[in-house]
């Protein structure tokens, strides 16, 4: 049987993310990135914020090497894959990478700000914004 | 031995007791925890209150109506399209909040440039285009602790460790005056920035400085006394013991003589504002 496992990163705190959307009822985990937190200096009052994003979430939380963490709860529940919220981060592609190894991920999207798929020259803000602007003002745009 | 983290808390300062003696490490800078909250909740709260005519009007005040929602943009609480949203069923014409849509295509477009460079964020991402070659690896302490002597330096050196959150006109004064006046690497003031800011976002946050430094623009972004004391309402001039004889007196081309005499000249014109 299928059985889901949701990485909730902090690239998608909100109880309507995609992933969680998908799988209700799956069991969900954020991870402390230990590392991560070290290697920024990140201060307490950023972590309090994320905590009590957290705490309006149906997560577990814990703190460690994010992909080991992971792994080990995906063993604990049972799952057959896992399923996540896609972010640029570089490091969040490390931690995908090392998931596959073990589990099928599927990175749902986020919601797209620009109706207008494709790609942009980002050379500079105004020359994607002069495209951007035609697809930035929603459907009505 | 895999064990979850605590998620019962019978009130906020029992919580941050908590995630003080979790995280003792971060919780060494911080004294105190600022009021903004995290969550779903606050973010609608937060959405609610925005008001974006007067928010294209206002923007670059530092009272002016700003939205306060980087936090949550940031992490995903709220979505850029969602704010878009809310904020189009406000107004009766579209233009009415095309500067915040604007804005909010800013963040867009740095996730996107992020999402192509990766850790390359963390590089010049152009030639820097001061004249100068050398700049200091690391940030002076007298801007860590807010002891520069400058009241407007010092303030938004306070406000950004206590609260985590700076208004964007700060953020771009308080990155100038590190990089262009005080001649340091612009990856010292933009790590110092992801300790503290509540919003702190890596591709945001240095290509942002980097947009300052002149690594991902057409010139260095500099500001003079009368800018900051007319979008401040003069609040940080009046109390400064530096008044009338600080760093950033004079016309636009005297400061940019000053900051940059090996730069090739152009016709002179205040710099270009996001
Ligand atoms: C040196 C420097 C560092 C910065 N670091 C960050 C950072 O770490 N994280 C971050 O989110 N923003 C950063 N910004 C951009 C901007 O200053 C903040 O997004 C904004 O001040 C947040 O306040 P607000 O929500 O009240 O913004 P508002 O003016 O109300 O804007 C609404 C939303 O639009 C987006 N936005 C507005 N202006 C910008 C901009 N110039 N670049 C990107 N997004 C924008 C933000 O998501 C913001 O919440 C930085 C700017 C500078 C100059």
């Amino acid at each position: 049987m299928e059985k889901a496992l949701i990485w909730v990163h902090g690239d998608c705190l909100s109880p309507h993310n995609p992933a969680l959307l998908a799988q209700p009822s799956a069991p969900a985990l954020w991870v402390w990135d230990e590392a991560l937190l070290a290697s920024y200096g990140v201060t307490l009052k950023r972590i309090v914020f994320i905590y009590e994003c957290l705490l309006e979430l149906p997560v577990h939380i814990r703190r460690g090497e994010v992909a080991t963490e992971l792994l080990h709860f995906a063993e604990e529940h049972g799952a057959t894959h896992i399923l996540t919220t896609g972010s640029p981060s570089p490091r969040f592609a490390e931690i995908c990478a090392r998931l596959e190894q073990r589990y099928p991920v599927e990175v749902l999207p986020g919601p797209p700000f620009l109706s207008g798929g494709g790609r942009y020259d980002l050379k500079r803000f105004a020359r994607y914004w002069a495209r951007a602007q035609h697809h930035a003002f929603g459907d009505s745009g | 031995m895999n064990q979850d983290m605590r998620r019962d808390f019978a009130s906020r300062g029992e919580l941050i007791a908590y995630l003080r003696e979790q995280f003792p490490e971060a919780a060494q800078g911080d004294e105190q925890v600022p009021a903004q909250r995290g969550g779903r909740r606050a973010a609608e709260a937060a959405l609610q209150a925005v008001r974006p005519h007067a928010y294209g009007k206002t923007r670059n005040f530092l009272d002016g109506a700003v939205t306060r929602l980087s936090a949550y943009l940031r992490h995903g609480v709220l979505s850029l399209a969602e704010v878009r949203d809310h904020a189009l069923r406000q107004v009766r014409q579209r233009e009415e909040a095309a500067k915040l849509v604007n804005e909010l295509a800013w963040r867009d477009y740095w996730q996107r440039v992020y999402a192509e460079i990766g850790d390359g964020i963390w590089r010049d991402r152009e030639p820097i285009k001061t004249g100068h070659t050398r700049y200091a690896d690391a940030l002076p302490q007298d801007i860590q602790q807010g002891e520069t002597g400058l009241a407007c330096i010092d303030a938004f050196s306070r406000e950004l460790r206590e609260t985590g959150y700076l208004h964007n006109h700060a953020r771009m004064w308080l990155a100038a005056y590190i990089v262009h006046w005080r001649r340091v690497r612009w990856q010292a003031g933009a790590r110092w920035f992801l300790q503290h800011l509540l919003d702190g976002d890596p591709a945001s946050n240095n290509l942002s400085w980097q947009w300052v430094a002149s690594t991902f623009s057409h010139k260095p972004y500099f500001f003079n006394r009368e800018n900051l004391e007319k979008y401040t309402a003069g609040i940080y001039c009046r109390g400064c013991p530096l008044a009338g004889h600080c760093d950033f007196e004079g016309r636009y081309e005297e400061i940019e003589a000053r900051l940059f005499p090996n730069r090739p000249a152009e016709p002179a014109s205040p710099p270009r504002r996001r």
